[in-house]
């Protein structure tokens, strides 16, 4: 199968405002339909560059972006970019699940009805539609008006991952999103982004080299804000080229 | 050094051990029918026990490494080769006891011919099994494609010994078993040098992460 690019990052540097030079001059190509993983030590820079994606940044004044990151024919560090447009096309999923504090339907109605969706009836479809994409629906058919306080931080997690597939991604950023789940729930998230992968591209941050080497096609290792090495993860866990990659994977660091 | 180093560490030392024994089965088998010295032969015999009883413990180290530990690059790749090299350190032990089983036999029966070539295959195979756990041991690419390279020597010496015993059995046909159990022994040798070729190869693939076995290598044209 022909492999497609869906992101080009080029030459990309990232400053916080207070001056930290956080990212130094990464290249690297994320492919479509694929799980890409970026794994590293604490500090490495590999959830900077993951919000560099969706332009999270922004939300702070003096961060500072250098190069570009390619997403079709846009660039989505120009200034002109919609920054509301491209968080609904690279949605983000977070270490903690953050359901909005409404019902289970409204939770995912609400990026709809931002959308311009305002019928009931369309509504209730693209809503069951995204619970069953996020295989949640079965737990939470019965209780849609429930609180989506009311679940388990598992099904939280994948009712956030269903609110973000509702409003049509083209990518999902995860920041460590089974970081603060039990194995059970781990499993599930992990399935379901193995099956997701085949209409959307996933780049996943993770701290568990295990979960990186499961369920991703490409891993990128990250130190001191550089990426050292990028490859097949399958090359990356048997015989990575860099030694400081090696050290890192087989838990020789530091 | 980690815990988990250490019980590679370990796992290493068993790999030599079981390496050691069977290239002093291999010395000893060879040297018990050249000297017929059948207390030699019967020793060969009875030590094979313990090789199989590291082969095992080996397997059960690494499944549990690898179970427990989850080892990644080069340790993934160490553990799987640990297993892999004692599957042929095996072999190489049971070849050592067939041929003690013929010395036995042929120590029975009046002396051929002076045993000339069996023993050069000899020192050549136990060298190549030597120098193939010294590669593994030291990490030493260059050794390991020495190794590969000599097995060409050893095919051909076997060759030189099957020609010569067929000369024998077509001259003289009461010599048809004594020479079919010395061929055996040849065949026997020639294996032993296989497998210390196959160990070899895994040593390359323990530095590069590459497999080159059933790779056109110039000894294999």
């Amino acid at each position: 199968m022909l492999e497609q690019i869906e992101l080009r990052v080029k030459g990309l540097n990232f400053y916080y405002s207070g001056g930290i030079h956080a990212l130094k001059q990464i290249n690297l190509q994320i492919h479509s339909n694929q799980v890409t993983a970026l794994i590293g030590p604490s500090g490495c820079g590999k959830t900077t560059l993951l919000r560099c994606f969706n332009r999270m940044h922004d939300l702070y004044p003096g961060n500072r972006y250098e190069g570009a990151i390619h997403f079709v024919k846009d660039d989505i560090l120009s200034p002109d970019v919609d920054l509301i447009s491209l968080r609904s096309r690279i949605g983000m999923v977070f270490q903690k699940p953050t359901p909005f504090p409404m019902s289970i339907f409204d939770n995912i109605a609400y990026g709809l009805k931002l959308k311009g969706t305002k019928k009931r009836a369309d509504l209730s479809e693209l809503v069951e539609k995204a619970l069953h994409h996020a295989a949640l629906w079965d737990e939470v058919k019965d209780k849609l008006n429930a609180s989506a306080y009311d679940l388990s931080g598992g099904q939280q997690q994948r009712l956030v991952i269903a609110r973000a597939l509702a409003v049509k991604p083209e990518v999902l950023l995860f920041d460590e999103p089974t970081s603060a789940l039990d194995p059970i729930s781990t499993a599930k998230i992990e399935e379901l982004m193995e099956k997701l992968k085949k209409e959307i591209t996933i780049i996943i941050v993770t701290h568990n080299m295990q979960q990186a080497a499961r369920i991703s096609d490409r891993t990128g290792f990250m130190m001191l804000g550089e990426l050292i090495e990028f490859d097949r993860t399958d090359k990356i866990f048997t015989a990575p080229s860099e030694k400081l990659t090696e050290d890192y994977v087989t838990g020789r660091f530091g | 050094m980690s815990i988990f180093d250490d019980e590679l560490q370990q796992l290493k030392e068993k790999i030599l051990k079981m390496g050691s024994m069977v290239e002093e089965a291999i010395k000893n088998s060879v040297q018990s029918l050249v000297e017929r010295d059948n207390a030699l032969a019967i020793k060969v015999i009875d030590g094979d026990r313990v090789v199989n009883t590291l082969d095992v413990e080996i397997d059960e180290e690494s499944i549990r490494l690898i179970a427990l530990r989850q080892p990644k690059a080069k340790d993934l790749r160490f553990i799987t080769m640990a297993m892999k090299i004692t599957t042929d350190l095996e072999r190489m032990g049971d070849m050592a006891v067939n041929i003690a089983e013929r010395a036995l036999e042929l120590n029975e029966e009046p002396l051929l011919k002076p045993y000339i070539d069996i023993p050069k295959m000899r020192e050549i195979a136990q060298g190549m099994t030597r120098d193939a756990l010294d590669s593994f041991v030291r990490k030493d690419k260059k050794l390991a494609m020495d190794v590969i390279m000599r097995d060409d020597e050893v095919d051909k010496l076997k060759h030189a010994v099957l020609h010569e015993l067929a000369f024998f059995m077509v001259k003289d046909p009461t010599t048809v078993t004594r020479a079919m159990k010395i061929s055996f022994v040849a065949q026997y040798l020639e294996r032993i040098a296989d497998h210390a070729t196959n160990i070899a190869e895994m040593v390359i693939y323990l530095i590069d992460g590459k497999i080159i076995r059933h790779m056109a290598l110039p000894h294999e044209n």
